[in-house]
């Protein structure tokens, strides 16, 4: 993992986010093992691994939801602690969208959007008007179908991972995480979401993608990330590769592709 | 989903002369709303007014209905609180025990040991909020289920209403010379309205108030909706349900002021079974039992509905245990509506 931090496209710019060293254990497991990673502004990062290679608890140690035991961010070049997924959002512009696109089903799509981050009438009571609005206003925006009124039980799991990434763009967020994006939804609908990070990409947000589906990350992605067994072992930019290319990255030796070295 | 589910197929079922129920199933809808609605409450309250008016037309009497109003006002206030708890998807079995010993600690300060009244209260009144405070740390935090922690508290309180005075009534006339209830006026009126009722109905107001108006009443349905999702949105849910057994703990000791000021003593077996009582009300008030919605002024009107039937029992000159028959009936009744009957889903 040294030559291939794959910095040279992103030479000169400061990264938005870095994590230096980062270790989490759960148990006698070590789920993440010394990571350490720039992220760069508006960049789509592709993160990619086996089963319980650690892509999601990276992402969740971005989002707050865990703690590293060991390691340092840095947000735009000053160390910060994420210490709660309230934190992450609100001080380091980061919005975490789950692959279970987890939301309350007796709330509102307005309700979801703003939990834990209403906006208020003289202090204490929620302005439902104006949260109503620029719910509206946002999903609209989004080019949805999805209105601020309907149940969040209502939704399709396609709408669900647009009002999540509608979070990321109502609280105007510099980094939007993604974890599994297409898992929960149909294939018809894997296209939307891939369409819905680009668009993302191209009003400048920081993008970082979790996926399985290796066509998809190399249909998006910019930069990617492959993690084996806790370790960060490349990071290559997104330029030619084929998902034979990836699965080789993630595999290794194992996976035994004859005429090709490894990159390490 | 399931509703939309719902009106689909009924609209499509609708086009088939086949389906007889499309109609009323409709018309149901109509009358009654989505679950959690309000409107279920004051169908049900509406019915069984009707139905008690025709069965004894004495009980539409003002007078009747005052005093109907009144005796309902302990239950109403204890089940604001209990509907608290059930929206965030716990339950407290505890309140009727807290109703009865602070009761009797109140009673027992003021007329065994003289304290001024505005301090009582205050004792009582905290003392309450420190003991909702500690059940709402066992449940959360030490991750003890509500329905152990506050039977616990059922057992537990009851056992100190018992302790108070040894197993004795307090009243006034408990000393020599008597010491009058410094906080009767509680259970005075004003403008010729009980102030039972007022503070009832206050209590009323501002729990629906705080439950859909305020973002502490949105996070509250939040975690009984979906607790992981609450959590990832940054919200303190220990915190939270702790707060919910607060308020319950404080509006049951708000209830036995209330019981004490009007009944003028207080026993140690006062406001047996205001517990299920309550949960039934809550119930009844179409908030489901999962949590996530619903609403305090339907828990109300279900107190008032268990009221009605209370007051049903005395005005047909029936023994008092039938009350406990017919609850269990409109209980079925409404588990049926939140479950979605032939009719709703």
């Amino acid at each position: 993992m040294t030559d291939t931090h794959a910095a040279g496209q992103h030479r000169g710019t400061e990264p938005v986010l870095s994590v230096r060293r980062l270790v989490k254990r759960f148990g006698a497991i070590t789920a993440i093992d010394d990571v350490s990673l720039d992220i760069y502004p508006g960049e789509v990062l592709g993160v990619i691994g086996d089963n319980g290679a650690g892509k999601s608890t990276f992402l969740s140690l971005l989002s707050g939801y865990h703690h590293p035991d060991a390691g340092e961010f840095y947000y735009r070049g000053t160390r910060a602690r994420i210490t709660s997924p309230a934190r992450s959002r609100r001080e380091l512009g980061i919005e975490m969208v789950y692959q279970d696109l987890a939301m309350s089903p007796d709330l509102t799509v307005w309700q979801n959007l703003f939990l834990g981050e209403e906006r208020r009438r003289l202090r204490l009571f929620l302005d439902r008007r104006g949260m109503r609005a620029q719910a509206r206003e946002v999903l609209e925006r989004m080019r949805t179908k999805i209105r601020p009124d309907d149940l969040a039980s209502e939704l399709s799991g396609g709408e669900r991972q647009l009002v999540a990434v509608a979070r990321g763009v109502l609280f105007d967020r510099d980094i939007i995480l993604l974890d599994e994006p297409t898992a929960a939804v149909s294939v018809a609908k894997a296209d939307d979401v891939l369409d819905t990070v680009r668009e993302l990409h191209a009003h400048g947000k920081t993008v970082i993608l979790i996926s399985h589906r290796l066509e998809d990350v190399l249909a998006v992605c910019t930069r990617i990330a492959v993690f084996v067994t806790g370790r960060l072992e490349h990071v290559v930019p997104n330029d030619g590769l084929t998902v034979a290319d990836l699965v080789h990255l993630m595999f290794g030796s194992r996976a035994g592709r004859p005429g090709r070295p490894a990159s390490q | 989903m399931r509703l939309t589910t719902h009106a689909g197929s009924a609209a499509r079922k609708g086009a088939e002369p086949a389906d007889r129920w499309a109609v009323p199933r409709r018309l149901t809808r109509l009358v009654l709303g989505r679950e959690g609605s309000v409107r279920r409450p004051v169908a049900f309250l509406v019915a069984a007014v009707i139905i008690a008016t025709i069965i004894t037309p004495d009980f539409i009497r003002p007078s009747n209905l005052g005093s109907l109003l009144v005796d309902s006002s302990f239950l109403v206030v204890i089940s604001v609180g209990e509907a608290f708890v059930i929206v965030v998807g716990s339950i407290d079995l505890g309140v009727e025990s807290l109703l009865a010993s602070f009761g009797m600690i109140l009673a027992w300060l003021t007329v065994f040991h003289a304290v001024p009244t505005g301090l009582a209260l205050l004792v009582t009144l905290a003392g309450a909020l420190l003991v909702g405070l500690f059940v709402g740390f066992l449940v959360a935090r030490v991750h003890i289920p509500s329905f152990v922690v506050t039977l616990g508290v059922y057992w537990g309180f009851r056992g100190i209403a018992l302790l108070a005075n040894g197993g004795q009534y307090i009243s006034p006339d408990s000393v020599s010379p008597a010491r009058p209830f410094g906080f009767a006026a509680i259970a005075g009126s004003s403008a010729g309205v009980s102030n039972l009722i007022i503070v009832a109905f206050g209590v009323v107001v501002a729990g629906q108030v705080v439950l859909s108006l305020t973002p502490f009443g949105l996070w509250l349905k939040s975690i009984g909706s979906n607790e992981q999702a609450a959590r990832r949105a940054g919200l303190r849910a220990d915190l939270l349900k702790m707060s919910v057994f607060a308020i319950s703990a404080v509006l049951a000791a708000l209830a036995g002021i209330m019981f004490t000021a009007w009944q003028g003593s207080i026993y140690p077996d006062s406001a047996t079974g205001y517990s299920l009582e309550a949960i039934a009300a809550v119930i009844l008030g179409g908030v489901p039992f999962t949590g996530g919605r619903g609403t305090v002024v339907g828990a109300a009107l279900g107190a008032l509905l268990i009221g009605v039937i209370n007051d049903l029992i005395v005005l047909l000159g029936l023994p008092a245990l039938y009350e406990y028959i017919f609850v269990a009936v409109v209980l079925v009744v409404a588990g049926l509506q939140a479950r979605g009957s032939v009719f709703v889903k």
